[in-house]
């Protein structure tokens, strides 16, 4: 096995684990607080990635730039949203299913808008970053001698890893340092309990959907960065990559998803490296049915049994 | 018929009995549909709107088996679909059978396929679906590895020249007879009822001597099979399909939405949901081509937030009198 080759799919590994893992921290705190199966978790990341890329058509601004006033804005949409949807699904018979068909719906409708505002091509974000690319290693006569081998990185995925990991730490920190962050914790653990105890559960929930969203249009602006093109159609692979995560992780564990993502993905792009694409792209979901049968109980120990 | 005297015993002797009502209008039902999708070809209706009519209803119908009488959501129900489809094809192009040989070849191999996975039913919940989700979308990764001669690779198989499209519509009205029946035993039969209990208290099913898995298992390769079916025929009747389109995630998401619309749990609701929903979708992209999708996705939003036991459902709790004559 080539080393170079090994090396550069463990650092995409890495920068794609990256996101996988914010993608799964979203997903959880939606699932985890709300119990919303969230369908439409990647149409809310393409979102983002489609606000990076019309200001940068309409601005001429780096997708950078978008990550502050996504934040904002989407928290804000997801917190409104919060109240026009959820509330009312809490009261039919089974929240979980319902909550996906409404994500559903959400997500055919959130794709339709999209496609009607950009069309359906496949658009590419052409920005760059100077340099536009980072050697991190050289390997000596990697391919004989004299002729070295490179382990090339674009700096717009070093760049979107950084604001990636300083997210997954304030996200860490929020959760377990702050009073809200630990009421959402605890509202994962057990919802009846923490409307005893005197918390405003629709604020929280509303807070937990819009921070939910946030992260997820977040995740796309990074996305548009790592993978520098645009899909209307993109969302259902990047919902299912947020389920694997979290289930990899354990289903309402904020902490565990972020290891299952970077797992996840150093897997996934080792494995397109050494395999066949079609092989590589199933190994995620072959671990993920192994680790539902073998390690049932995920890190938090759900009951999953029937 | 043991239930029938028992539901009923306070009015015995009286023809009119709630279940008889209830079960001719049911088979009256049944009846009219099938003579209306038989004669569409003689009059010269647009067969692909009747035909999608009637595989939505054969879909939604059988997922109703698992999920309305078992209680389990399967995202991954397109796998039996595409299962049947290529089982099909590959029957067709690579064995040289005829058609209609062909398509039990690929309901054979989505039952087989469901026996496989047989052991996520101890699954529950959320994680039942995402295996099921995980398991079709392997599926259509495994179909995309094999050799080209027998899966034809990324161009997929073509049917159109041994399969006469109108075979393949008579085969779909068998096929809906087919579900349609087996709905109407399933919800009279001691398989259902005892499903009905496990879904809604496994404990106590278990106490009043239900065999839990076994029941479960049963209604599972009947919703496989009907669902591989389906494929077969829809192979059969377009001629053409790919990984893509036959491992298609639309095909869960419509049916779980047809069968929802309707209202699970009896026999009555995927039928009115799919036919209504598919009426509608198709009233939609005709009005409105640019924002179909967008309606479509409203109405489901509308549909759950307003009326989450669906039409039939929703329904029969707001004239509980109803309950008696719904099957």
């Amino acid at each position: 096995m080539n080393e170079v080759l090994l090396l550069q799919g463990l650092v995409g590994g890495i920068v794609f684990g990256a996101i996988y893992a914010l993608i799964g921290a979203s997903l959880n705190v939606m699932v985890g607080v709300l119990r919303v199966i969230n369908f439409a978790h990647g149409e809310f990341i393409l979102a983002g990635s489609f606000f990076a890329y019309a200001m940068l058509m309409g601005l001429g601004l780096n997708p950078l730039y978008a990550v502050a006033p996504v934040a904002v804005l989407f928290f804000l949409a997801g917190y409104g949203a919060y109240f026009v949807l959820i509330p009312r699904l809490q009261r039919s018979d089974e929240p979980e299913t319902s909550s996906f068909l409404l994500m559903f719906g959400v997500s055919l409708m959130m794709i339709a808008v999209l496609t009607w505002i950009f069309e359906a091509d496949i658009r590419p974000v052409n920005f760059s970053f100077d340099p536009i690319n980072v050697t991190l290693l050289v390997v000596e006569d990697a391919y004989g001698p004299g002729r070295d081998g490179r382990v090339i990185v674009p700096t717009a995925r070093i760049v979107a890893l950084a604001v990636n990991a300083l997210m997954i730490i304030a996200l860490t920190w929020f959760l377990y340092r702050t009073l809200t962050g630990k009421a959402m914790r605890a509202a994962i653990m057990n919802r009846d309990a923490v409307q005893i105890v005197g918390i405003d559960v629709h604020h929280l929930s509303a807070t937990a959907f819009g921070l939910a969203t946030a992260i997820a249009g977040v995740t796309g602006v990074l996305l548009a960065m790592v993978v520098p093109s645009v899909d209307p159609n993109g969302g259902p692979p990047l919902a299912l990559v947020g389920f694997v995560v979290i289930v990899l992780g354990g289903l309402g564990h904020p902490v565990g998803a972020l290891l299952a993502g970077v797992l996840f993905g150093v897997v996934e792009q080792v494995a397109t490296v050494m395999l066949p694409q079609a092989a590589a792209q199933m190994l995620g979901f072959v671990i993920l049915i192994a680790v539902i049968f073998f390690r049932p109980s995920g890190i938090l120990g759900l009951a999953v049994s029937r | 018929m043991a239930n029938v005297v028992t539901s009923s015993a306070s009015s015995a002797g009286h023809w009119l009995r709630p279940d008889i009502v209830r079960q001719l209008i049911w088979y009256l039902l049944i009846v009219v549909l099938v003579f209306w999708c038989i004669t569409a070809p003689s009059r010269d209706a647009n067969l692909s709107l009747y035909f999608s009519f009637m595989m939505w209803i054969t879909l939604a119908s059988s997922l109703n088996f698992i999920a309305g009488f078992a209680g389990y959501m399967p995202f991954g129900f397109v796998a039996f679909y595409g299962l049947g489809a290529y089982g099909t094809g590959i029957a067709v192009k690579v064995l040289g059978l005829p058609i209609w040989l062909g398509v039990p070849c690929g309901a054979a191999l989505g039952v087989a396929f469901a026996l496989l996975v047989a052991p996520s039913l101890r699954l529950a919940g959320i994680y039942f679906a995402i295996v099921s989700l995980s398991l079709a979308i392997i599926c259509q990764r495994v179909v995309a590895l094999l050799p080209e001669w027998l899966t034809g690779g990324s161009l997929g198989i073509n049917l159109g020249v041994v399969a006469d499209r109108e075979h393949g519509y008579y085969a779909m009205v068998l096929v809906l007879v087919g579900v349609l029946v087996t709905a109407s035993w399933l919800a009279r039969s001691r398989l259902g009822k005892a499903l009905k209990a496990i879904r809604d208290d496994v404990e106590a099913a278990d106490a009043m001597g239900i065999d839990v898995a076994r029941s479960r298992l049963k209604a599972w390769l009947l919703a496989a099979l009907f669902a591989s079916l389906v494929g077969g025929v829809d192979a059969w009747f377009t001629g053409a399909f790919d990984t893509q389109t036959a491992f298609d995630v639309l095909v869960t998401a419509k049916t779980v939405i047809y069968a929802m619309a309707g209202g699970l749990g009896t026999a009555l609701g995927p039928v009115v949901g799919a036919g209504v929903l598919v009426w509608v979708d198709d009233q939609i992209w005709r009005a409105f081509p640019v924002l179909n999708n967008f309606l479509l996705g409203l109405l489901i939003v509308v549909l759950i937030l307003f009326a989450p036991r669906g039409i039939v459902g929703s329904l029969m709790q707001r004239f509980p009198r109803l309950r008696r004559y719904v099957m």
